[in-house]
């Protein structure tokens, strides 16, 4: 049996005194798509920076595929096919629609520090670019800057950037908040699609995406996991509905 | 407009290209032509100005404008390209010169080549010492970086007296350009051939900092300045572009230092201290950061300022001062900034439209600033000349200083051009909008 893509066990983070992490133990496996819900203060957000090494962890490990991530830097992480979108959208706004994507392309193509070529000579690079532009349809957009585009667009650029690398685990904080329904069904069908074979981790705070989208669902409440399994089984368990799911659904409805 | 910097002077060429279908073969096809146009230009302008301004003061001051145009160029690469703010980077520059001036020195090494080639040995030199500050340099910008950058301009500057065998103290180091190997049976004796050796490192260095912004490691310094945490996300680490472009810019910076020392043949203590790493951040910003073209207006309006303006008045950097202040306060894109302001102007064939309101809010604004300086001038004459000397001449008018009427009639001019001015300022402002505006009739 081949390790999970992601595992996490015992993790820990404390801020000071505050413990916003109270030992976490997750296994997520390849190509499942896993959504973290939870109420506000729950730290949601807190445990993506502690994957994705934004945050080291006071205590317990994070594996990707079998290998302890502990003591990498975010490139690092990066380069080992694990990709991550923010809760406030973080693109480069200065730069075109395509350098943003194409920019994400750079260390996947093998350019890496390079200073002797050209991009705009280099043809799988446009094209590729291009080809994530069109599934994330803002192809008609590419020459604007980013920071000029709809607040959805962008976040449908911060989308593209995510996954343009080709990483096989793609982590989205939040990619549906504060958006309208039309823009949530439409972000929602785009990470569908984007994230077809890959594992999706995501913090979601929409109910109806999170049931939509996820293979699996863990309830994140005080920096504790108290419920994992299929949308059905979080539904139907007593704890996550006295927690938060009950709550929440009644708002939804 | 000049505020949302577009990040690169390729933008446009690419717009061209803009159609969504199949941009990626359009580009390859266009791409070269369209690149290619400005240097060819550029290069007949640098091959014909001393036919047009034969002096040698001319010579000396396109020299002097030209090897400023590299050392902006390579400091943009930092601050515009980078986001890095360096208060330092003089000593890359002046580290280069001191290496050229030795390796003039060492005579026998000197004769083995032919002189077009000593800048490239400054640019390693500079390249050099970027890479040992840079190393720890880099780990932060902002503020971090701004300080250690002032640091070690401090020390390195500091170090000229102190290491005398290097620097030579307080008299600097000088040397002989024409020690070198001959090149082509020219022994670089004139100023005119230095201006074309100067001439074919700028356009040489140009289109090698150009290139540089469009290679990987260059796009991602861009990425970087604008968002260094995204950039991380994407696999890159920001310390290690940030290290990139410190180093290259310390090559160009080094080239520049290379240039300075064939043209002046001696290097001082100044070529290191914190007044020329000023005077190189104030030339970027008057020029416009960004956008990759941009130091060079800046370059060639500050030399003109501080030649030409120089032999005028001793009050020449009190105006650049001046000018300084009111680019970075009022047109945040610089000198450039504010070319390119007109840009759309001009697509939408309105330009005319601007004429008329022009005249007649510049002139008299001109006209009023003028008269603000002539009073600047007369309060410096009063109080500085020697006792007894009343007579100055201004703008070929001879009269007494000490008199009330030539006040009276500055203050008036003064007053009277700059009331037209802000009167005729807000026909101006529609007029702009007007030519701003696309449709109607033009």
């Amino acid at each position: 049996m081949s390790a999970p893509a992601l595992e996490l066990s015992g993790l820990k983070k404390s801020f000071g005194k505050a413990e916003i992490i109270r030992g976490i133990d997750l296994s997520i496996g390849k190509a499942e798509r896993h959504a973290i819900i939870g109420p506000n203060g729950a730290g949601k957000s807190t445990l993506f920076n502690l994957i994705t090494a934004r945050f080291p962890p006071t205590a317990g490990t994070v594996k990707l595929h079998g290998e302890d991530l502990a003591g990498l830097q975010p490139f690092q992480i990066n380069r080992k096919g694990l990709s991550r979108s923010f809760q406030i959208t973080n693109i480069f706004p200065a730069m075109t629609v395509f350098e943003n994507v194409r920019c994400a392309l750079l260390w996947a193509q093998g350019y890496r520090y390079s200073f002797w070529h050209l991009v705009n000579r280099k043809r799988e690079l446009t094209e590729g670019a291009e080809a994530i532009l069109e599934q994330i349809n803002l192809l008609p957009r590419r020459n604007l800057p980013a920071g000029t585009l709809s607040y959805a667009e962008q976040r449908a650029l911060e989308i593209g950037i995510t996954i343009a690398g080709g990483a096989n685990v793609i982590m989205l904080d939040e990619p549906t908040a504060g958006m309208s329904h039309s823009e949530t069904d439409y972000i929602t069908d785009l990470i569908m699609k984007v994230t077809e074979g890959k594992t999706l981790v995501m913090v979601e705070h929409d109910m109806g995406v999170v049931f939509n989208l996820a293979d699996r669902i863990s309830v994140l409440v005080y920096g504790e996991i108290i419920a994992t399994g299929t949308p059905e089984a979080v539904r139907a368990d007593p704890k996550v509905q006295e927690a938060y799911l009950g709550a929440a659904l009644e708002a939804e409805h | 407009m000049s505020q949302t910097d577009l990040p690169d002077p390729a933008r446009p060429k690419e717009q061209i290209t803009t159609d969504p279908s199949r941009a990626s073969e359009r580009l390859r096809a266009g791409g070269l032509t369209l690149t290619i146009g400005p240097w060819v230009i550029a290069a007949v302008l640098l091959a014909i100005l001393p036919s047009i301004f034969t002096s040698n003061a001319a010579l000396t001051i396109m020299n002097q404008m030209w090897i400023t145009v590299v050392f902006a160029l390579a400091y943009n690469m930092l601050l515009g390209q980078g986001g890095m703010l360096s208060f330092g980077h003089a000593v890359y520059a002046g580290v280069g010169g001191f290496a050229c001036m030795h390796i003039m020195n060492a005579s026998d090494f000197f004769a083995s080549f032919p002189l077009p080639v000593l800048p490239i040995f400054g640019g390693l030199f500079g390249m050099g010492l970027a890479l040992i500050v840079g190393s720890f340099s880099t780990r932060n910008a902002g503020t971090v970086f701004a300080m250690i950058s002032l640091g070690v301009g401090e020390l390195i500057a500091a170090c000229s007296v102190i290491i005398v065998a290097f620097f030579g103290g307080e008299e600097g180091i000088s040397g002989d350009r024409t020690y070198a190997m001959p090149f082509f049976g020219n022994e670089f004796l004139q100023q005119i051939d230095v201006y074309y050796l100067t001439s074919f490192w700028v356009l040489v260095s140009a289109v090698l900092m150009y290139l540089w912004s469009r290679t990987p490691v260059g796009r991602m310094a861009n990425a970087v300045r604008d968002n260094p945490e995204r950039a991380e996300f994407l696999g890159y680490s920001a310390r290690w572009v940030r290290f990139f472009s410190f180093v290259a810019s310390g090559f160009f910076a080094g080239i520049a230092g290379g240039l300075f020392a064939i043209n002046y043949e001696i290097l001082t203590e100044e070529n290191l201290n914190t007044a020329s790493s000023g005077v190189i951040l104030l030339v970027t910003f008057l020029g416009g950061v960004g956008l990759f073209f941009r130091p060079i207006i800046g370059a060639i309006v500050f030399t003109l300022v501080q030649t030409v303006l120089s032999l005028q008045t001793e009050l020449w950097a009190f105006y650049a001062g001046t000018l300084f202040v009111a680019t970075v306060m009022f047109f945040p894109g610089g000198l450039a900034g504010l070319m390119m302001m007109h840009v759309p102007v001009f697509k939408l064939g309105k330009a005319r439209l601007l004429i008329l309101p022009y005249l007649k809010t510049l002139l008299p604004a001109a006209i009023g600033t003028l008269a603000l300086c002539a009073l600047v001038e007369m309060t410096f004459h009063v109080r500085h000349a020697a006792s007894g000397d009343h007579e100055m001449t201004l703008f070929w008018t001879t009269f007494d200083s000490h008199t009330a009427l030539p006040w009276i009639v500055a203050i008036a001019i003064a007053v009277v051009g700059l009331g037209i001015a802000r009167m005729t300022a807000p026909a101006l402002r529609d007029a702009w909008n007007e030519a701003n505006t696309a449709g109607g009739a033009a």
